[in-house]
C-alpha cells in the first residue's frame, strides 16, 4: 500500500515539476512588445470588431470603421483633418485640389482632382474622376449593400439609375467630376467627407459586383496605409482574387504603409502618419485590453472601460485618459400615440419629475458625460443652445411641483391634484434593455414616475431595439435609445428620428413616431390615438436647403420645438468619446468627424 | 460489433440532423430581431432589407430555407464540402473559420482533459487509499475548492499571479505550436490547468467514491485472500470497476466542451469555437452558429459512441451484437 501510494505520489510530482520546467521554457522564449521608432501602433478592440459591411466603404457604418478608413486608408475628395473639436468638423479639401463653392443656386458642385494620388497595390495607377463614379454607381447600387446612400439622393438620377448611370454625375476629363443635385442641399459637402464616396478601382470591384463586403478584404488603399498582403493578391483575373492576409474579419486588420502614397499630395495638418503599422486585434477579455494598454502592450483601445479602471484614471486626472465630446445624445422615447404619454401634459410633466442626474449617475456619472437639455448636442450647433433647458430643476434632479404644474390640464389627471390618475397611468408598458445601466437607471425611473403617478410594467429584453423598432409592437415608453451624428450637420439627427414620412414598420428609428398620420398607423398596425400627432416634416424640409448659420439657426429653432412643444423625449445624456491609451504613446488625437481616435496624428515610441 | 457501429452512427446522423433543425428553428422564430437590420444601417428602408432578406437567403420560409442548408450541406458550395455557407458579418467561409479556431478549442481541451484526468483520477485514488488521513482530507478539500470557484475567477487571479506578476507565463491570446512549442505551451498551461480544476476536483470525488465502494465488493476481498499485490488489487481489480462512470463523464464532458468552453477561452483570450459561438449568436450570425452547433453536437455523437466502445474493454461483461 505504501509503495503504491508513494509511487503515485512521486509520478504527481514528475508531472508537475515538468510542467514548470516546459512554462520557464515558454516564458523564457517569450517576445517582448519592444516599440522602436516608427513602430507599431496596437488597438485592443474588444469582443467584435463589429464592422457593418466588413469595411467595404459602400456600407460600412460603424464610428471606428469611418475612423480607421478616412484617417489611414480611404482618401475622399474632402475630407477632415482628423483633429478635436470644431476644427475637426471643418471640411477641408483632401484628393480635390480646393473645397468647391457651390453653382447654380447651390445645386452643382464641381471638383478638380490632385495630380499624384495613386491606388495602393496591387492597382498602383493614378486615380481619376472615373474611380469616383465608379464608387457612387456602387453606392447606388442596392445590390452592393449601401447603408447611408439615402444621403446621396439629392443627386439627380441616383436612385433611379440603379447603380448602372447616374444622370447627375460627369467627368468631363480625368481630373474633375461634377454633381448636379436635384436642391440645394446645405450638407453636401459633409456627405461628400463619406468614405463611402472615395475613389475605388472597377477592375477590383467589379468582382464583388452583388456581394455586399465582400470587397473589404481586399480593399484597395489611396490612404497613407494598406491592408497587409494585398500587394500579394492577384488582381489579374476575378477568379484568382483571394482575402488580404492582413484582414480576417474576425480577429485581425494589420495595416502597413502603403509605398503608393505620396505625401506631397496630402497634408500634414490632416495626415502625419508616424506609426510604420497599425495592428488593430480583438481581444475576448475587457481586463486583459486594459491590463494591456496599462502595460504599453497595446497602444489604445476599442472597449468600454469597467468601472473601476475608468475611476482610477479619472480620479487621478491622468493624461492617459482621454475624453472628448461623443456627440451623441441618449434619451427616454416617448410614444406619440400610446397612452399617457399620447398627452404633452405627461410629457412635459415626466421630463421635469426625471432625476436626469441620477439616471447619468446610472451610467458611471460626470465620467461618462453630462446631463442633456435637449435633442441634438450642444458641439454641433457651437454651443449656440448651450443655455436652454426648457425643464430645468434643480441640479438636474427633477422637481415634483414643476412636474405637478405641468401635469395640470392632463385628460389623465382625472382627480385635478396634478398626478397621472386615469387607469392608463397604471401599468404602463416600459421598454428597457439589460446592460448594466439600464439596470440601474429603471429602478429611478420608476421612482421618479411614481410620485407623478405613472407605473410601469417592465419589460427588460437583451437587447431591446428591435422590438423599439417596430411600431406596430406599440411600445408607450422606451429606455434604450441613444443616437450619435453621422457627420457634423444636425440633419443626421432631425431626418431619421422624426421625419414621420420615414417611419416604417421594421427598423423605424422615428420611436415617438413624430408625424406619423392615421394612414400611417393603419398600414403599420399602429393601436395608439393617431390623430394630431404633431409633425416636423415641414420644417425639415426647411430647414436641410439652407447653408451655413441660417441652416444652423434653423435647425436650433427646430430643437427647441421638438423639445419644449413637441416633447417626444426625456434626453438626458450626452456621452463623451473615451478612450484610455498607453504611457508609451507619445502623440494622441480625437478624431471629432469620426468620434474616435485620430490615427492620422498618433505615435508611438 | 460492425452492425452495432452503423446503427449508432445513423442514430448519430439522425441526432446531429435534429439539433440542426432545432438550431434552425430557434434562430427564426424567437423573437430576436431580424438580422438584416444588422446590415441595413441606422435608418433602414424597406427596399433596403427585402434586398439583404434576398442575399442573406431570409426571404422564405424557415422550412425551405433549411432545405437549402441541407442540400447545400450534402453538395457543397463555393468553398467545397460540406457546404456551410459563409459569416454574414466577415464573409469568410464558415469552414473556414472553424479550422481556423478548431485548434485552439481542440488544443485547450486536449492539455485540460489530460490535467484532470491525470490529477483527478490519481488524487482520487490516493485520497480512496488514504481514507480518512491528512492526505484524504486534503484532496477533498482541493476538491471542494475546485467545484466552488469560478472559471473566471481563476482565470483571473491565475493571470494576475503567474503572468502579471511572477512572469512565468505568456499571459493571453494564443500561438500556434507551429511558431514554437515553448511560446504555445506558455499561452495554454494556464488555461489548462484553470478548465482542468473544476474537472479535476469532480473526477477526484468520483473516483474516490466509486474506489471505495468496489474495495468494499466481495471480489476485491478473494483477490487480496488469493494473496495479490494491493497495487494489483486496486490497479487491475479495483480502478477498472471504478472507471467505467468515468468514462461515461469523460466522454460527455470533453465533447460538451467542443462549444462549451466559452469563459476560459473569453478570459484567456483564446479566440477558439465557444467564443465564436457566443460572439455569433448575439450577432445573429447564423451560418457560423450552426456550424458550431454541428461541430458540437458531432462531438457528442462521436464521444458517446467511443465511449460505448470503450466500455466493452473496461467491462467484459458488456458486448455489442
Amino acid at each position: 500500500m505504501k509503495r503504491t501510494t508513494r509511487r503515485l505520489a512521486t509520478a504527481l510530482l514528475v508531472v508537475a515539476v515538468g510542467a514548470v520546467v516546459l512554462v520557464a521554457a515558454g516564458s523564457g522564449s517569450r517576445a517582448k512588445s519592444q516599440v522602436s521608432a516608427g513602430g507599431t501602433y496596437k488597438v485592443g478592440w474588444e469582443q467584435s470588431f463589429g464592422f457593418t459591411d466588413n469595411m467595404d466603404p459602400v456600407g460600412e457604418y460603424l464610428a471606428e470603421g469611418f475612423a480607421i478608413q478616412t484617417s489611414l486608408l480611404d482618401r475622399t475628395l474632402v475630407g477632415y483633418n482628423h483633429v478635436p473639436g470644431a476644427a475637426g468638423n471643418k471640411i477641408v479639401p483632401d484628393i480635390a485640389t480646393a473645397v468647391p463653392t457651390p453653382t447654380n443656386g447651390g445645386k452643382t458642385y464641381t471638383f478638380h482632382i490632385k495630380q499624384g494620388v495613386k491606388f495602393g497595390p496591387p492597382v498602383n495607377r493614378q486615380v481619376t474622376s472615373a474611380d469616383f463614379l465608379n464608387e457612387m454607381k456602387r453606392l447606388a447600387s442596392p445590390k452592393d449593400g449601401q447603408e447611408y446612400g439615402f444621403y446621396y439622393n439629392v443627386i439627380k438620377g441616383f436612385a433611379s439609375g440603379k447603380g448602372k448611370t447616374i444622370s447627375g454625375i460627369s467627368t468631363p476629363n480625368a481630373s474633375t467630376i461634377v454633381f448636379n443635385l436635384t436642391q440645394p442641399t446645405g450638407d453636401f459637402l459633409y456627405r461628400m467627407s463619406m468614405g463611402a464616396t472615395s475613389p475605388q478601382p472597377a477592375e477590383v470591384t467589379k468582382c464583388f459586383e452583388g456581394q455586399a463586403g465582400k470587397y473589404g478584404n481586399d480593399l484597395i488603399s489611396t490612404g497613407p496605409y494598406m491592408i497587409q498582403g494585398i500587394d500579394k493578391v492577384d488582381i489579374s483575373d476575378c477568379s484568382k482574387i483571394t482575402a488580404a492576409s492582413g484582414y480576417d474579419g474576425t480577429s485581425k486588420m494589420i495595416l502597413v504603409r502603403n509605398p503608393n502614397y505620396d505625401p506631397k499630395t496630402d497634408s500634414t495638418a490632416a495626415r502625419q502618419n508616424f506609426p510604420d503599422e497599425f495592428d488593430f486585434l480583438i481581444d475576448a477579455n475587457k481586463d486583459d485590453i486594459y491590463s494591456k494598454v496599462a502595460a504599453g502592450e497595446f497602444q489604445d483601445e476599442i472597449s468600454s472601460p469597467p468601472g473601476q479602471v475608468l475611476e482610477k484614471y479619472y480620479t487621478s486626472h491622468s493624461p492617459l485618459l482621454k475624453q472628448y465630446s461623443g456627440d451623441r445624445t441618449w434619451y427616454l422615447t416617448m410614444n406619440l400615440t400610446a397612452p399617457p404619454f399620447d398627452d404633452v401634459h405627461v410629457r412635459k410633466a415626466f421630463n421635469f419629475i426625471m432625476n436626469k442626474n441620477a439616471l447619468v449617475q446610472a451610467w458611471g456619472g460626470p465620467a461618462i458625460g453630462k446631463v442633456a437639455h435637449h435633442i441634438v448636442p450642444d458641439t454641433l450647433f457651437n454651443n449656440q443652445l448651450a443655455e436652454y433647458n426648457p425643464f430645468a430643476t434643480p441640479g438636474d434632479k427633477g422637481s415634483l411641483s414643476k412636474a405637478k404644474a405641468a401635469m395640470k390640464g392632463s385628460k389623465y389627471d382625472t382627480k385635478g391634484n396634478g398626478t397621472c390618475s386615469a387607469s392608463a397611468c397604471h401599468n404602463v408598458y416600459l421598454l428597457a434593455d439589460t446592460r448594466g445601466q439600464d439596470l440601474k437607471m429603471v429602478p429611478v425611473i420608476e421612482a421618479d414616475a411614481k410620485k407623478i403617478g405613472i407605473t410601469f410594467k417592465v419589460h427588460s429584453i437583451n437587447g431591446a431595439y428591435p422590438t423599439l423598432q417596430t411600431p406596430s409592437k406599440n411600445v408607450p415608453i422606451g429606455e434604450r435609445p441613444g443616437w450619435g451624428k453621422d457627420y457634423a450637420d444636425p440633419l443626421t439627427f432631425f431626418t431619421p428620428l422624426f421625419d414621420g414620412r420615414n417611419i416604417i414598420p421594421n427598423g423605424n428609428t422615428n420611436y415617438s413616431l413624430v408625424g406619423i398620420t392615421p394612414a400611417q398607423c393603419k398600414t403599420l398596425k399602429v393601436k395608439g390615438n393617431c390623430t394630431n400627432v404633431p409633425s416636423v416634416n415641414s420644417q425639415l424640409d426647411k430647414c436641410s436647403v439652407l447653408i451655413g448659420q441660417p441652416r444652423l439657426t434653423c435647425y436650433e429653432n427646430l430643437d427647441k420645438y421638438l423639445t419644449g412643444t413637441v416633447v417626444p423625449w426625456v434626453p438626458y445624456l450626452w456621452s463623451t468619446a473615451t478612450h484610455i491609451i498607453a504611457p508609451n504613446v507619445t502623440q494622441w488625437s480625437f478624431d471629432q468627424f469620426s468620434g474616435s481616435t485620430g490615427y492620422a496624428h498618433v505615435a508611438v515610441k | 460489433m460492425l452492425i452495432y457501429l452503423v446503427r449508432r452512427i445513423l442514430w448519430a446522423i439522425l441526432v446531429v440532423f435534429v439539433v440542426l433543425f432545432i438550431t434552425f428553428l430557434v434562430f427564426f422564430k424567437l423573437p430576436n430581431g431580424d438580422p438584416a437590420l444588422r446590415f441595413a444601417g441606422k435608418t433602414p428602408t424597406p427596399a433596403m432589407l427585402d434586398e439583404i432578406h434576398h442575399r442573406l437567403h431570409l426571404d422564405k420560409p424557415w422550412y425551405i430555407e433549411f432545405g437549402y442548408f441541407v442540400k447545400t450541406f450534402a453538395t457543397g458550395d463555393q468553398y467545397g464540402w460540406p457546404g456551410l455557407g459563409y459569416s454574414y458579418n466577415s464573409f469568410a467561409s464558415v469552414k473556414s473559420q472553424i479550422v481556423y479556431r478548431a485548434p485552439r478549442t481542440l488544443w485547450l481541451i486536449a492539455g485540460a482533459a489530460t490535467l484532470w484526468l491525470t490529477f483527478g483520477v490519481a488524487i482520487g485514488v490516493l485520497s480512496a487509499v488514504k481514507r480518512r488521513t491528512l492526505v484524504d482530507r486534503l484532496a477533498m478539500g482541493f476538491a471542494l475548492f475546485g467545484i466552488s470557484a469560478p472559471v473566471f475567477w481563476l482565470g483571473l487571479i491565475a493571470l494576475y499571479i503567474f503572468w502579471r506578476t511572477l512572469h512565468w507565463t505568456a499571459g493571453t491570446g494564443y500561438t500556434p505550436i507551429a511558431q514554437g512549442p515553448g511560446q504555445w505551451f506558455s499561452h495554454m498551461i494556464l488555461p489548462w490547468v484553470v478548465l482542468s480544476m473544476l474537472y479535476t476536483a469532480i473526477y477526484a470525488r468520483m473516483t474516490r467514491n466509486n474506489l471505495l465502494e468496489t474495495l468494499g465488493e466481495d471480489y476485491i476481498r478473494t483477490a487480496r485472500a488469493k494473496g495479490l499485490s494491493e497495487r494489483r488489487v486496486i490497479f487491475r481489480h479495483g480502478l477498472r470497476a471504478s472507471l467505467t462512470p468515468i468514462v461515461t463523464l469523460f466522454g460527455l464532458d470533453v465533447a460538451l466542451l467542443v462549444g462549451g468552453a466559452i469563459i476560459t477561452e473569453s478570459v484567456f483570450n483564446l479566440q477558439g469555437l465557444g467564443w465564436m459561438a457566443i460572439n455569433s449568436a448575439t450577432q445573429q450570425d447564423l451560418p457560423i452558429v450552426l456550424g458550431v452547433v454541428l461541430c458540437t453536437a458531432t462531438a457528442v455523437a462521436f464521444m458517446n459512441l467511443v465511449v460505448d466502445i470503450v466500455y466493452a474493454f473496461l467491462d467484459p461483461r458488456v458486448r455489442y451484437s
